[in-house]
């Protein structure tokens, strides 16, 4: 095979699916070493985001890059509401209780996703879009506000959490909690704070999953598995760890359709979860112990 | 001198069961005072009363002159006592500088001037600012550690059994450096296992046993006496 095909028809779509995927790892990860429990809602919060954007869009008429902060926005919003409703209920009781509680939230999410807009596939513009040739390279515009938004998304959670008073409060609440604790860091504002990011984050990768394929009410249970392959690859607690663990499991994913058939792409995520579970259990960023 | 600290005829414990049957413990400003006793005899249990990490049934704390009974540890940082853990008592993932910041964190507007104070009394913590706490030797650790709690410019310092399980060379170096915070100007409370050191080097000292005062002076005087000594020969 040519490099230039390689390069157009298996690595820039896996960059482009492996930063969406990096989005949700993010948000996984802070939720893990804040609260310390899985969040299996993460790939249904992510559709209820993405289809919270068609509703700007179709209802409101926004132009599609307007809706995007909307339903960042609103999605961090009813994160934070569904730990008040919920989750914050069952703070000092075992952390497997909120996990599994997570899996209800998940298909309640998915419920009011199918009763709200159905089950049937949307789109957030009709038409084709074409990809620009750059010396070879076929990228699609929305292929570029995908990459250029992650990388903004993720600098910008950066320079937060190293900057900002709360997002070092953040920092130390997921590096010592009791510590932390000491310090007067108040709990309740760093896990609403969490939820608001990641809830948020969750919506962007809805949208711009969405953006790149389409709107389904299954969409985001689809990517819940090869995220949190991402978060766990990353080692989990490490942004940058995300990061890399979503742009890996993309590649892969997308590399695996030269060996295996298509719909099993799912599989080389599950692989990779497996693998780096036995060997490297902390990822390759030396993250917590799971 | 007026006392800095004051646990007067403490009672309490963790759950429905005292563990502290009436304890009593002064500090005065610009000493250092140890804590000490066989394991048991409620050591660092008196600590987390002063601290508001006990249920507190009878008795008082006074810190500054003010009641702190039974306030959470929030109010009593603020109050001016501040405490360091045993263990894990440093963001290990957070530079040095960052671990001061967070050690400042209740405090509203400008902290450089503590941040500074800090970093004179630590001259190697200043290099290694921007350094991961968590790859520090140990006696910088406990320098980190000791720095952050320094933040809220306490009155005085809480140190739980600061050197437990260090070398003999570290234990020295933290002696060293509990001297130079005193000698900055804030009082440490100690709790201790290794007694006879912590005795050598404490100004003043108090015996605990089952729950109770048992012998108090200065580190010298309990160095000297036979009932405390037997106290410990035998373990």
């Amino acid at each position: 095979m040519e490099m230039i095909s390689f390069l157009n028809f298996y690595l820039i779509p896996g960059i482009v699916i492996g930063s969406i995927y990096a989005l949700g790892a993010i948000g996984l990860t802070l939720i893990f070493s804040i609260m310390r429990h899985a969040h299996l809602a993460h790939g249904d919060m992510a559709a209820l985001g993405a289809f919270l954007a068609l509703a700007g869009i179709t209802t409101i008429g926004l132009p599609a890059y307007a809706a995007l902060p909307l339903a960042v926005i609103a999605t961090g919003l009813i994160a934070i509401g569904i730990d008040k409703l919920f989750y914050s209920h069952l703070r000092t009781r075992p952390k497997i209780l909120t996990t599994i509680s997570t899996l209800g939230i998940a298909l309640m999410i998915r419920s009011v996703v199918q009763i709200v807009w159905g089950v049937d596939t949307r789109l957030y513009s009709n038409g084709i879009s074409r990809p620009q040739n750059w010396f070879g390279l076929k990228i699609k515009a929305v292929e570029m506000y995908t990459l250029s938004a992650v990388v903004l998304f993720v600098v910008a959670l950066v320079l937060f959490l190293t900057k900002s008073k709360w997002g070092k409060a953040m920092r130390a609440m997921s590096d010592n909690r009791n510590l932390a604790l000491l310090s007067g860091v108040d709990n309740n504002k760093v896990v609403a704070l969490t939820w608001l990011i990641s809830g948020g984050l969750c919506a962007a990768s809805g949208y711009f999953l969405g953006m790149n394929t389409e709107l389904k009410s299954m969409m985001g249970w689809n990517i819940l598995l090869p995220t949190f392959a991402a978060a766990i690859l990353g080692g989990v607690g490490k942004i940058e760890g995300a990061v890399a663990g979503g742009l890996i499991i993309g590649i892969v994913e997308e590399l695996s359709v030269m060996v295996i058939p298509s719909e099993y792409k799912a599989l080389s995520a599950f692989a990779i979860l497996l693998l780096v579970l036995l060997v490297r259990p902390r990822g390759l960023f030396k993250g917590k112990i799971l | 001198m007026s006392a800095i600290l004051a646990m007067t005829q403490l009672r309490g414990g963790y759950s429905e069961t005292d563990i502290l049957h009436g304890v009593s413990i002064e500090v005065a400003a610009h000493e250092i005072v140890a804590i000490v006793g066989p394991n048991g005899a409620g050591k660092s249990t008196a600590m987390k009363a002063i601290f508001g990490l006990l249920n507190v049934r009878a008795g008082s704390v006074v810190a500054n002159g003010v009641d702190i009974t039974g306030w959470s540890p929030n109010r009593i940082v603020q109050a001016g006592v501040s405490y360091v853990p045993q263990v894990d008592n440093i963001f290990g993932e957070m530079t040095v500088h960052e671990n001061l910041e967070m050690g400042a964190f209740l405090r509203k507007g400008d902290f450089s001037a503590s941040a500074d104070r800090v970093y004179q009394l630590f001259p190697d913590l200043k290099a290694k600012r921007k350094t991961l706490a968590g790859s520090l030797s140990g006696g910088q650790r406990q320098m980190v550690a000791m720095g952050r709690a320094l933040m809220l410019d306490p009155k005085i310092l809480l140190l739980d059994e600061p050197t437990a399980g260090l070398s003999p060379k570290y234990m020295e170096q933290i002696f060293q450096i509990s001297r130079d915070v005193r000698d900055s100007g804030v009082a440490i409370l100690l709790v201790e296992q290794h007694a006879k050191q912590a005795l050598a080097f404490a100004d003043r000292g108090y015996v605990l046993a089952a729950g109770g005062n048992r012998h108090h002076g200065t580190g010298r005087e309990l160095l000297a006496d036979r009932a405390v000594a037997e106290m410990f020969l035998g373990g």
